[in-house]
């Protein structure tokens, strides 16, 4: 039998096949959320960009999508922000610096980073939407000189839900981007605003033809802060969005992450809301029904 | 040569002479249905025969695949792919072979499949023309299946006394060539062969009520189309019509261990976007509940989406869906009424 | 990998001990579940029985005011509980008793003298106990039986398959019993057995429970079709499993 070389290729590399990766760091950073980061094999550099997720994959339990948590800038490691929610990220808050796991990735498109880049960036993050924008918010403060205006909101349940909170007590510092944040429902100590994350958007000034906005949070979250971006009259296809779904393969093929004709592990999970709208009917109702 | 002759009583002989190239799948009687089995026999298979329950689909997309070998600790991933053994599909219909150009275009198209290519490249297909409908549920006139189109190494058209041979690979000539009982095709076969095609065309008719392009508007503005809440309401959920699909290609990955707890395969099995919990994320949020969602999505992976991404019908009018619904879905129905244009309010 | 073994422990209730006869038919996979577990109460197959225990596998329902006490005091020593086979998931056989008041039952099968003053209605043992694993079935099915087995040792949640009997019948290219005019259950109950029954020619009977989610509208067409109603799949469910939960999962009130 004749092959040619790259069927020859193909026929030999599987990508189900993991790589395997070295957790170098694991905190428990809040009640539900486990930090790790990870160092793939031989140091080796995962070259992802923001807003990319691998697939976490655990021998025996299964895999998982998670959102990478740090800018491709740093490239000898990158992060990862664990909710426990099922199979695999309970057995992943199990583990410990020093255990091994499986990587495949990075899937999925990021941030389009070269449209943004020259534009003001406003980045709103609610609850979990934190740890794929923490990637974005690094990158952008990496090279910052690249981007204009910068602001971000960020919104939780409680002050005790608020991941990263070293960081972003450093970005509050910070002279070169707009900082603010609000938390649902507030405890003793909590100084901040209270209530919902769309209340901060009308305060913000911006120049709507100029501005990247950029909003990643719950499925219910989207409808009302994309609502406040089209008050603002940002355009459609400069309000971005990420998108939860079942990302099982990453390879485009396995079909449980589909909305209509689109598959989100491989044309998302970063979407325009210009291309949301072309998905009507196949969204969830807090995502495109503005 | 590229169309050759056998004699009926032939057949028997030509099979054996295939025996040593690989293990034989062919169409065989189980109760009321065929299936697709291991044929040791030419007389064991019913060459005239109805779609299978489930298409050939099983011998290179299985229910059940191995993708890899793991170790838990310490942490290794094994040979990945396991040797494949060259197998021949016997007495192909037309539409499954459609199936299988499906399948190709998906599995090729980068990230590529290894496992699907592995077993690809062992395969050799047999076709078989059909020379009228199987039953009153194919529809492969609408979609053009009833004819071939490549996608085989040997097509057979009964000719009555005799078959007629087309050779469309040298993987398929080597199954014929040095046979002294298979000859080369002369004008007057060529056209006994063009005369029952003939015949065959006056048989099959377009089973839609429209072209081809007049479905491709109706997936355009029917999304909404009362038509699915009807079918989500008719729906049972018990997922057939997508298991027996031969271009179905969803699926889950899973793992399972042996009892050590430390070795272990991962495998992927069959999933359909019909179940209910298909689009749920472990949050709970379900990305695609109801049934009516699930059905449309169903028509619209075979009828639009599939023509956007590969411009490429992925129904192949084979009829299966139709046939194993017990709500008696029927996707001609469910066509024609899409094509009916009763426009959502 | 010094790590003592888990003790298993396995104690039946109200029921035939079918189910352990399962897994004692299990042979070689039973013996290499006995290289990582030790099995420290099993009546079918050992005579000694152990006191301490971290996994405990309850087989059978309850059905008396004993049974209740006895599986709470077991179940108190358990770190892992697996109801193992339809009595103890969702009731089995024994549901039939609360098809009536207890009190006609008894008098139906005892007359006048009531040998079982203790008795009470079925129940399934999560109705009792919490429950960690279930392992369905009339049978349970051996092989699934070791899954789960596999996922209580590696501390990870058996997911019960939500998908009716059909994607494996269907995946087993068995002819459709309701092609050859037969009525089975399998399209609304929970898969898990292989679609057991329908391999060996006959239909589904149901003895997993049905699925979570049924299409109660849809199947009133296809079920008229055949001449059947959706009391009749609920009275067809009755042989197994406890009728409320069932009635429920249509919306509908429970009868008595």
């Amino acid at each position: 039998m004749k092959y040619d070389q790259a069927f020859q290729e193909i026929l030999s590399a599987s990508p189900y096949r993991p790589m395997k990766a070295k957790i170098v760091k694991a905190n428990k950073v809040t009640e539900h959320e486990k930090f790790f980061r990870i160092e793939l094999e031989g140091k080796k550099e995962l070259g992802h960009l923001p807003g990319q997720f691998v697939q976490a994959s655990l021998f025996g339990y299964g895999e998982a999508p998670i959102s990478i948590c740090s800018s491709s800038t740093q490239k000898e490691y990158f992060d990862l922000t664990v909710r426990k929610l099922g199979t695999v990220t309970s057995a992943l808050h199990k583990l410990e610096s020093g255990d091994t796991i499986g990587i495949r990735g990075p899937f999925g498109n990021g941030f389009p980073l070269d449209k943004m880049l020259g534009n003001n960036i406003l980045i709103v993050a609610g609850g979990l939407g934190i740890v794929p924008l923490r990637s974005l918010i690094q990158y952008i403060l990496d090279k910052r000189k690249d981007f204009g205006e910068v602001q971000i909101l960020l919104g939780c349940k409680t002050p005790k839900d608020m991941l990263f909170g070293d960081e972003i007590a450093s970005w509050q510092k910070r002279a070169d981007i707009k900082f603010n944040c609000t938390v649902d429902k507030a405890d003793p100590d909590w100084k901040g605003n209270v209530g919902l994350i769309t209340s901060l958007i009308p305060g913000v000034t911006i120049r709507p033809k100029q501005t990247y906005a950029v909003v990643v949070g719950p499925p219910i979250m989207y409808k009302f802060v994309i609502l406040e971006f089209l008050k603002k009259e940002i355009p459609a296809r400069q309000i971005i969005v990420s998108l939860e779904r079942k990302m099982k393969c990453g390879l485009g093929k396995c079909g449980h992450c589909q909305i209509r004709n689109v598959y989100v592990c491989q044309c998302g999970p970063v979407f325009t809301f210009e291309q949301l709208r072309e998905m009507e009917g196949e969204c969830h109702e807090g995502e495109c029904h503005v | 040569m590229k169309y050759a002759i056998i004699n009926r009583m032939d057949m028997g002989r030509w099979f054996d002479s295939l025996k040593d190239r690989g293990k034989i799948y062919g169409p065989k009687k189980k109760e009321s249905a065929y299936v697709f089995r291991p044929i040791q026999e030419f007389e064991e298979m019913s060459l005239k025969y109805i779609p299978t329950i489930l298409p050939p689909k099983k011998y290179y997309f299985p229910q059940k695949e191995f993708l890899l070998k793991f170790k838990i600790n310490p942490f290794s991933t094994g040979k990945a792919i396991r040797e494949f053994e060259e197998f021949i599909l016997f007495g192909v219909h037309t539409c499954d072979i459609a199936g299988i150009q499906c399948m190709d275009v998906v599995f090729n198209e980068k990230p590529a499949d290894p496992n699907y290519l592995n077993r690809k490249e062992k395969m050799t297909i047999i076709g078989l023309e059909c020379m009228d409908y199987c039953d009153k549920y194919a529809s492969c006139a609408a979609v053009g299946t009833h004819v071939y189109k490549g996608g085989y190494d040997i097509m057979l058209t009964d000719l009555g006394d005799e078959y007629a041979i087309h050779i469309n690979s040298e993987k398929g000539d080597k199954l014929v060539t040095g046979k002294k009982y298979i000859r080369e095709m002369n004008a007057k076969d060529k056209e006994k062969l063009n005369k029952a095609f003939e015949e065959k065309l006056k048989k099959f008719n377009n089973e839609f009520d429209g072209d081809m392009e007049r479905i491709d508007k109706a997936f355009e503005k029917g999304f909404f189309s009362p038509v699915w809440k009807d079918l989500g309401a008719r729906c049972v959920g018990c997922t057939n019509c997508t298991a027996v699909c031969p271009t179905c290609y969803c699926f889950d990955v899973v793992d399972e261990v042996s009892l050590n707890l430390n070795d272990g395969d991962r495998y992927r099995v069959w999933n359909y976007c019909q179940m209910d919990d298909f689009a749920k994320v472990s949050t709970g949020e379900d990305f695609r509940a109801g049934r009516d969602a699930r059905q449309r999505h169903r028509y619209y992976r075979k009828f639009k989406y599939s023509v956007q991404k590969y411009n490429k019908y992925f129904c192949t009018g084979c009829g299966r869906c139709t046939r194993t619904c017990m709500a008696k879905i029927s996707l001609v129905e469910t066509i024609n009424q899409l094509l009916s244009g009763k426009e959502a309010k | 990998m010094s790590k003592p073994k888990p003790k298993v422990a396995f104690f039946e209730f109200t029921d035939c001990e079918g189910c352990q006869l399962q897994v004692a038919n299990l042979g070689a996979s039973l013996l290499e579940l006995a290289k990582v577990v030790d099995i420290v109460n099993f009546r079918e197959i050992m005579s000694e029985a152990g006191e301490e225990y971290d996994v405990l596998v309850v087989e059978g329902s309850v059905a008396s005011k004993h049974d209740e006490e006895r599986l709470k005091k077991i179940a108190s020593k358990a770190k892992v509980i697996v109801a193992m086979g339809a009595c103890a998931t969702i009731g089995g056989v024994n549901n039939l008793k609360n098809l009536k008041p207890l009190a006609e039952q008894k008098k139906a099968v005892y007359g006048s003298v009531d040998p079982v003053p203790d008795a009470i209605e079925t129940k399934s043992i999560d109705e009792v106990v919490h429950v960690d694993y279930y392992v369905h079935g009339c049978p349970i099915y051996g092989p699934e039986f070791l899954k789960v087995m596999e996922c209580v040792l590696l501390g990870k949640p058996y997911n019960v398959p939500q998908y009716p009997v059909c994607v494996e019948c269907k995946q087993n290219e068995n002819v459709c019993a309701y092609e050859k005019g037969q009525f089975c259950l399998g399209p609304v109950t929970k898969a898990g057995c292989n679609s057991w029954l329908p391999n060996y020619g006959s239909v589904c009977v149901g003895c997993r429970g049905l699925i979570d989610n049924p299409a109660a509208d849809a199947q009133k067409d296809i079920l008229q079709k055949y001449g059947l109603t959706v009391e009749g799949i609920l009275d067809k469910f009755t042989l197994y499993c406890n009728g409320k939960k069932e009635r429920a999962k249509y919306g509908k009130e429970s009868q008595k």
